[in-house]
């Protein structure tokens, strides 16, 4: 009797401590309430442990960063989250496709809102993810120890990017329809030169890379089902592989980049007591510190700050701020669906997704070097940067290395005039095709307004090289003409291409047809 | 510290921000929509009904309208809801709750708004067809067999209203008498007779009632039918299948002569667009910018119909002299011609004995054939159309013409056609023409001109006479018209290959020696101060030249 009755006392004063204990093993060294208690929180979370413990006070400048990866990854985040809720409803097959799009639009309870704030989530994401690269890119960012996460960071642009242009077909409408069958034509460009050479008979590439993305000769069910399986599974995993990595490598390479002389360059802060916590416990012995260069190393700590909850709430804040205005775009605009998708009524013109413009004018001129000879020369000028600059003056800072700032300005002046300079050229007088109508394709492969332009922007960038002697500012220089000359091609074949991809001013001017 | 502050109101800020928005959404997307407002007002036996979304879905058919989530009067078991934009759906034989909406109707189903479901938003490409045309949408699945050209029809409605049919039945919604003791119609509604069918002894009927029966209608309106009229009154009949606007638009459309360039159904010239499927036309891809007014499918056609090459720039179609009436009878068939899968078991009897079992889409009378392909170049009289830019259309119904002209060269010349001319060869299989239509026509023609065959006893070939001076006479007399080589200027060719295969001598003889009046061949018989005088040995000259065209060298 008296034992049963000391086990319902023992029950009942467990069950009392339940909400104590679920606490305390959820958060393991207890609750987060001390700098020291939150250290080891931060440390000892799966998740949270891809930040370091503390945080250079450097990082936390919005100018450092603008928190545009962050802002990506929140895209990337709404985008899953939106993703799977549509998910719920979406078929993914031919005509059963729009009509889930239509319930989805009509029927299902905030189901257009989602679909909006999917959308606008993805074109903020190859947006961020854009001018995330940039931003690493003109703070030298990417020099050592940071090069492989500079590819990696290529990487997720690619994988961006693919989740995006896959994701375009699956409303199955005339939009989404054309657009694709004009980015597996850009897939297909290699045909250019095999047919040139006359060898597409035995040697197809461009028609295998196709094929590869299609499924099928046409864009069908195949394609379809195969767009769906990577939008939804394949790239969503990928991406979140290389993300994880991406993080990571951010702690391990000693957090974001910063200026050898970050210390001095920042005033002491009057709130940023105490520097060091009520409990310092961790001591740096030898065999703690991170191999190679640690910021923390020789310097001391002073100009850091617990990660939690400053950082947290710099990324929260961030987070929040990607949501609001993913969802206030939701609201006001409408994601596009157009007619039932119809092989036989091709849109005129055809246009791929916007971020691809830029690469459809290139392939209106010729698309063996739209397709791949251009990008191809970009994407290995991009990964072989970190590589070819091993400067150092400049790290951590906006537009840093020799050149600087006024470099980047002229550069960007010369890289849209020049592009505009280019483009008013072929409008205006036509190309090599409209003058010598017999000539060979291969020279018109070789010569073209994209090489043109592409040659253009490396004589620039060589005599930059030699100008500054320092390759920084040669990729200093090189980068920002692309980044004009992206924008130049990109609005372009976005607002002035019309039927037949002729030039117009306006939409209104479209002969009907 | 600063920047902590900063980013905990950026935090605060933006996720009040976000909380708004969800709010507004939630709101909009729950509580602002259309149809739960529509509903809140609807009244069902005075009691306000549940407000959820409804819907007809019919997989066979791939309907799933939400039409009646505002129109809930027209919703399965709803019909006697009351509220603003209630009413009922008339009496059709299609039951809304089990067909749908869109089947019919056009517009998009599947859409909650107001604007999306009428279709008049960007990218829907069926938008409902509007109320004045609704019978268009009975051409998604009905055929309306058996329908004559126009004046056909309007002679057949006549002989109806003057037997006085209508004193007992009512047809297309007239006529008809009520009985004094509240028995209804005093004859049956003959309305939909054409799909139902009638019984074949009729008459004999009417005749046994009219024996025993007391009533005013069967003692002041009923008398014995002859039996010419009521051949004519069980074709008329054939013809009521519930859809009178489409039926007369039909006739008109046959009247028009459209399938002399144009493909309905493969039936029909090549000159055209196929119109199979043309009411199902894009208005969003349509070009309005020579349309004034509303930018409409219908409003599209009617300028269409009335000036096509000011509509469609290049175009070849002639104005035709149209009336008001002739221009929306043209719209709204035009309208009606769209089709949609659905199953055999929704397939209509028309439809059917169409698809199935080649029965023709409109009747296959002389009249009528003649309308259908033949009087949008020939004239609706068969006098021949003169039009800038185009070579002159022969006048076919020429009694002069006819006269010369035996029936196996006319019938070779809608068979055969005439090569390298706008008239193709009919008879070649691809265009619709059957055999048996060939006589058919010619026999039309010959009651259009009221000439019958001439009698000719000779061989088709006999004339015997001098190449050379043949030559002579036909450059001095005949090349102005029909030019050097016979290749015809303002006049028809001569070296045509059917014609010199086809013809007569008798046929080329009798036409010069006469003339065709009505056009510039004159008599050339006859003495005239405008033109030489050609003896009959002229005359078997220039045929005998006329004639080494057809031999070849």
């Amino acid at each position: 009797m008296n034992a049963g009755h000391d086990a319902l006392r023992t029950f009942r004063d467990n069950l009392r401590q339940v909400p104590g204990r679920l606490a305390a093993t959820a958060f393991r060294t207890g609750a987060p309430r001390t700098d020291r208690s939150r250290s080891t929180f931060v440390f000892g979370n799966v998740f949270l442990h891809l930040h370091s413990v503390r945080t250079h006070r450097w990082s936390l400048r919005w100018a450092t960063t603008a928190g545009l990866g962050i802002a990506t990854l929140a895209a990337f985040f709404i985008t899953l989250i939106t993703g799977v809720l549509l998910m719920f409803y979406y078929k993914p097959y031919p005509e059963a496709a729009y009509l889930s799009m239509k319930d989805i639009h009509f029927v299902v309870p905030t189901g257009r809102f989602i679909r909006n704030i999917h959308r606008w989530a993805a074109n903020a994401m190859v947006v961020t993810v854009i001018l995330h690269m940039a931003r690493a890119f003109y703070t030298a960012a990417y020099r050592a120890p940071r090069e492989f996460n500079w590819l990696i960071g290529m990487a997720l642009l690619a994988v961006t990017l693919g989740l995006s242009f896959t994701g375009y077909l699956l409303p199955w409408d005339q939009l989404a329809y054309w657009a694709i069958t004009i980015g597996a034509n850009i897939a297909q460009s290699p045909r250019e030169v095999t047919d040139a050479l006359g060898i597409t008979e035995t040697f197809d590439p461009g028609g295998l890379q196709r094929l590869l993305l299609l499924g099928s000769d046409t864009v069908g069910e195949e394609a379809l089902i195969r767009f769906y399986l990577l939008h939804v599974m394949l790239l969503p995993l990928v991406a979140a592989a290389l993300m994880a990595v991406h993080f990571w490598r951010i702690r391990k390479d000693g957090g974001l980049a910063k200026p050898a002389d970050v210390d001095r360059r920042l005033a002491p802060d009057a709130g940023a007591h105490p520097l060091f916590t009520d409990a310092p416990q961790k001591t740096y012995h030898l065999a703690a510190i991170v191999r190679g260069r640690s910021p923390a190393v020789g310097r001391g700590p002073e100009h850091t700050v617990p990660s939690m909850p400053h950082l947290f709430y710099a990324e929260l804040a961030v987070f929040m701020l990607t949501v609001f205005v993913c969802t206030a775009l939701a609201i006001v605009s409408d994601a596009p669906l157009k007619e039932v998708a119809n092989p036989l009524v091709p849109e005129n013109p055809a246009k791929a997704p916007w971020y691809f413009l830029g690469l459809q004018e290139l392939v209106a001129f010729s698309a063996f070097m739209g397709g791949i000879g251009i990008p191809a020369v970009v994407l290995i000028g991009l990964g072989l940067i970190p590589f070819l600059d091993r400067e150092e003056a400049g790290t951590g800072e906006w537009f840093g290395g020799p050149g600087g700032w006024p470099l980047v300005r002229r550069a960007a002046v010369l890289g849209l005039a020049a592009a505009v300079g280019v483009e008013a050229f072929i409008i205006r007088f036509g190309w090599l095709r409209e003058w010598f109508p017999g000539i060979p394709q291969l020279v018109i492969t070789a010569v073209n307004p994209g090489t043109v332009l592409t040659a253009i922007y490396a004589a620039y960038s060589l005599w930059l090289v030699r100008r500054f002697n320092s390759t920084r500012a040669g990729a200093l220089g090189l980068f920002t003409c692309f980044l004009g000359g992206f924008l130049v091609l990109t609005v372009v074949g976005t607002y002035f291409r019309g039927p037949n991809w002729h030039f117009f001013w306006s939409p209104a001017d479209w002969p009907v047809h | 510290m600063a920047s902590l502050d900063r980013n905990k109101w950026l935090l605060l800020g933006s996720s009040l921000g976000v909380l708004g928005l969800l709010v507004t959404a939630a709101v909009r997307e729950h509580v602002l929509l259309e149809w739960r407002q529509v509903q809140a007002e609807v009244r069902l036996d005075g009691q306000p009904v549940p407000v959820h979304l409804r819907q007809v879905v019919n997989p066979a058919l791939g309907v799933a309208d939400r039409c009646v989530s505002c129109h809930v009067s027209m919703a399965p078991g709803e019909q006697s809801a009351t509220g603003p934009a209630q009413s009922a759906h008339p009496n059709v034989v299609h039951d809304p709750g089990e067909f749908g909406c869109t089947a019919c109707h056009g517009g998009q189903g599947r859409a909650t708004l107001a604007a999306d479901a009428h279709g008049t938003v960007h990218f829907w490409p069926e938008p409902m067809l509007p109320v004045r045309s609704t019978e268009a949408g009975c051409g998604t699945c009905h055929a309306t067999a058996g329908v004559p050209r126009r004046d056909v029809l309007d002679q057949w409605a006549t002989t109806f209203e003057r037997l006085d049919c209508r004193a007992c039945h009512r047809v297309d919604g007239r006529g008809g008498l009520l009985r004094p003791d509240g028995g209804g119609l005093e004859g049956p509604d003959l309305s939909r007779v054409g799909l139902t069918g009638f019984r074949a002894d009729w008459h004999e009927a009417h005749l046994t009632r009219a024996a025993q029966e007391t009533s005013r209608p069967w003692l002041q309106a009923w008398r014995p039918v002859p039996d010419a009229d009521r051949a004519v009154v069980e074709r008329y009949l054939s013809t009521r299948v519930a859809m009178p606007a489409l039926v007369a638009a039909k006739a008109t459309f046959l009247s028009s002569g459209c399938l002399g360039c144009h493909k309905l159904s493969g039936v029909g010239g090549d000159d055209g667009v196929d119109l199979t499927r043309a009411g199902e036309k894009d208005p969003g891809r349509a070009d309005f910018t020579e349309v004034p007014g509303e930018r409409t499918l219908d409003n599209w056609f009617d300028q269409h119909v009335r000036t096509p090459a000011a509509v469609v720039v290049g175009s070849q179609m002639p104005a035709l002299r149209l009336t008001d009436r002739d221009v929306s009878d043209l719209t709204l068939f035009t309208l009606s011609l769209r089709r949609r899968d659905v199953p055999g078991s929704y397939l209509p009897r028309d439809r059917m004995r169409v698809a199935r079992f080649s029965e023709r889409e409109f009747a296959s009378d002389g009249a009528t054939l003649f309308g259908a392909f033949c009087t949008g170049c020939h004239g609706r009289d068969g006098l021949g159309l003169r039009a800038a830019g185009v070579a002159t259309f022969p006048s076919v119904a020429n009694p002069d013409f006819l006269a010369a002209a035996p029936d196996q060269l006319v019938s070779e010349t809608i068979r055969r056609g005439r090569p390298g001319r706008r008239m193709r060869a009919w008879g070649d299989g691809s265009a619709g023409i059957r055999e048996q239509d060939i006589p058919a026509i010619v026999a039309y023609l010959r009651q259009l001109a009221g000439t019958p065959e001439s009698v000719d006893t000779k061989p088709a070939r006999w004339v015997q006479g001098d190449r050379t001076a043949g030559a002579v006479l036909y450059e001095r007399t005949c090349a102005g018209c029909h030019g050097p080589r016979g290749e015809g200027l303002d006049a028809p060719a001569l070296n045509n290959p059917v014609l010199l295969t086809a013809a007569t001598d008798t046929f080329f003889v009798d036409t010069i020696t006469r003339g065709r009046r009505g056009t510039g061949m004159v008599a050339f018989a006859e003495s005239s101060p405008t033109h030489p005088t050609l003896t009959p040995a002229d005359i078997e000259s220039v045929v005998t030249f006329i004639r080494s065209w057809g031999v070849q060298p």
